[in-house]
């Protein structure tokens, strides 16, 4: 059974100790292959609403629900969400006592009981996607930003994922890294991958983005399909927004 | 920094400065010595260690203690290691009964004397357990120093950045999975040297079980001290079999550090 409406966050809300509003009352619904650009102040929310996607941030209210699959108190509905849902961090999070290779194996081998010899092929693959085959047997600190940030978006794709969310994957980066980063993910976008990107890469959201969603305070301010939203935005709040990122 | 032949003079006035000091400290104990008036007799010493008779050799008491330190060790480390891991596990656990019990753990052992834990053992527990003065020995050295190596653990697992975590669980991995591939071997890592530090503590406060009968390095010491009144020569002996032990420990686990050392300890170090 194919759910077209792949990701469905109803009503959520988030509250931080300390009373900051994280997510309030926000929906979003994402088809499946849509490509789905979140931008927005930072603290408005963005982080947290990706984290929510996939269990790593709990919820106060509300309701998620990824290819019809409930996220709720079920750890085994949250092992299963997590396991179709990949999730690419500004840090990049690589593991650093183990090799690229051995990163993107363990996965494949522990959450889908592959053997190792089975994982080998995949991951030489996902190595060519992201143009790094030649690293495989480098710790994660011999790399570069871009590099390491490559390998993290093949570690994600290595469980074959529904759907990819991107946390300002390219923020950490050197300027002159981030071409290749947003090259591999605009791949990505083009293959049909669902994804939901967080990011401040107008560049990437006008050319990879199907829709864009503008956030602030844990609320849409506005959103609407790529060339309307920066086109025509209809907010006060969203040409102040673009105007000064520009 | 410096070049060849600086650093070679630099060494030089060190291993200077380290002769004076030694020498000012024997001169010291030669002058003080004589002033005891005690009689040394070190060729008496040897037979304690072992003997050869006939061309053959055969250990003498304290190498049996030694033998029955190092038994004790060994296993208190096993199961010090194994109890510290539980421990820190629990008291990073959800759940609450978990960590209550870690804590109740914790705060007793470490708020009270490892003699009177030992006493309490062999002359409460063991009873009870139906248990000898060896396992009596081993569970209490193994409670005592797995309350500082739970709290070493503990340090290293929440050092790790809350990333390594996100990007375990974003993958699809369990908790068990998430600490066994990802968590454990870092943190592990980043603890080795004050871990191997415990173990040295382990192997000294395991002359303690001589109070409860067994037969160790130290009670081995003390028999034959009452029997001989070669209480310095004995005792000197003694210390100096339980540096050996602690300094070869130091040196099995530097080298055990610089093995794997494929991935650099300061490296994982300053990445997190």
């Amino acid at each position: 059974m194919t759910v077209e409406r792949i990701i469905e966050a109803t009503e959520l809300t988030k509250t931080f100790p300390g009373g900051i509003i994280a997510l309030d009352r926000f929906s979003l619904t994402v088809r499946r292959g849509e490509v789905v650009v979140v931008i927005g102040p930072s603290g408005s929310g963005k982080s947290t609403f990706l984290g929510c996607l996939n269990g790593l941030e709990e919820i106060d209210s509300g309701s998620i629900v990824i290819d019809g699959i409930p996220l709720d108190h079920h750890r085994r509905n949250r092992l299963l969400i997590r396991q179709e849902v990949g999730m690419v961090f500004q840090a990049f999070n690589l593991f650093p006592h183990m090799t690229v290779r051995e990163n993107i194996d363990l996965a494949q081998v522990r959450v889908r009981k592959k053997t190792s010899a089975e994982a080998a092929g995949p991951t030489m693959e996902l190595l060519k996607k992201v143009g790094i085959t030649e690293k495989a047997d480098r710790y994660p600190n011999e790399l570069s930003g871009g590099q390491q940030q490559r390998v993290a978006i093949a570690r994600a794709l290595a469980m074959s994922p529904k759907v990819m969310l991107f946390d300002e994957a390219t923020s950490a980066l050197d300027p002159e890294m981030i071409g290749e980063v947003l090259e591999v993910m605009r791949a990505l976008a083009a293959e049909g991958m669902t994804m939901v990107v967080v990011t401040h890469e107008m560049g990437f959201a006008r050319e990879a983005g199907d829709r864009v969603v503008f956030m602030e305070a844990g609320r849409i301010v506005e959103e609407g399909d790529t060339e309307r939203f920066f086109g025509s935005p209809r907010e006060e709040r969203t040409k102040a927004f673009l105007s000064q990122i520009r | 920094m410096y070049g060849n032949a600086a650093a070679r003079r630099t060494a030089l006035i060190d291993a200077g400065k380290f002769l004076l000091v030694a020498g000012i400290a024997v001169w010291l104990l030669s002058v003080g010595v004589p002033g005891l008036g005690y009689h040394w007799q070190w060729y008496r010493v040897p037979r304690f260690l072992f003997s050869a008779q006939g061309g053959v050799w055969t250990a003498g008491p304290l190498l049996h203690g030694l033998l029955v330190t190092l038994e004790i060790s060994a296993l208190s480390l096993l199961c010090t290691l194994a109890l510290g891991l539980t421990t820190a596990l629990f008291r990073l656990s959800a759940s609450f009964t978990a960590r209550a019990l870690a804590r109740s753990y914790l705060e007793l052992i470490r708020n009270t004397p490892l003699l009177i834990q030992i006493f309490f053992v062999y002359f409460v527990l063991s009873p009870v357990l139906d248990i000898g003065a060896f396992a009596s020995a081993v569970l209490a050295l193994s409670l005592f120093e797995g309350a500082y190596a739970a709290e070493i653990l503990r340090a290293g697992i929440v050092s790790l950045h809350r990333g390594q975590w996100e990007a375990a669980h974003s993958l699809g991995l369990n908790v068990v999975d998430a600490y066994r591939y990802v968590i454990l071997p870092q943190a592990v890592r980043r603890v080795l040297p004050p871990l191997t530090g415990q173990a040295i503590s382990l192997v000294k406060d395991s002359a303690l079980v001589s109070t409860i009968a067994i037969y160790d390095l130290t009670m081995q010491g003390q028999a034959i001290v009452a029997e001989t009144f070669l209480a310095f020569e004995i005792w000197f002996t003694v210390a100096a079999i339980y540096l050996v032990l602690t300094l070869g420990l130091s040196l099995a686990v530097r080298a055990m550090e610089r093995k794997m050392s494929g991935t650099p300890l300061v490296r994982i170090g300053g990445l997190a």
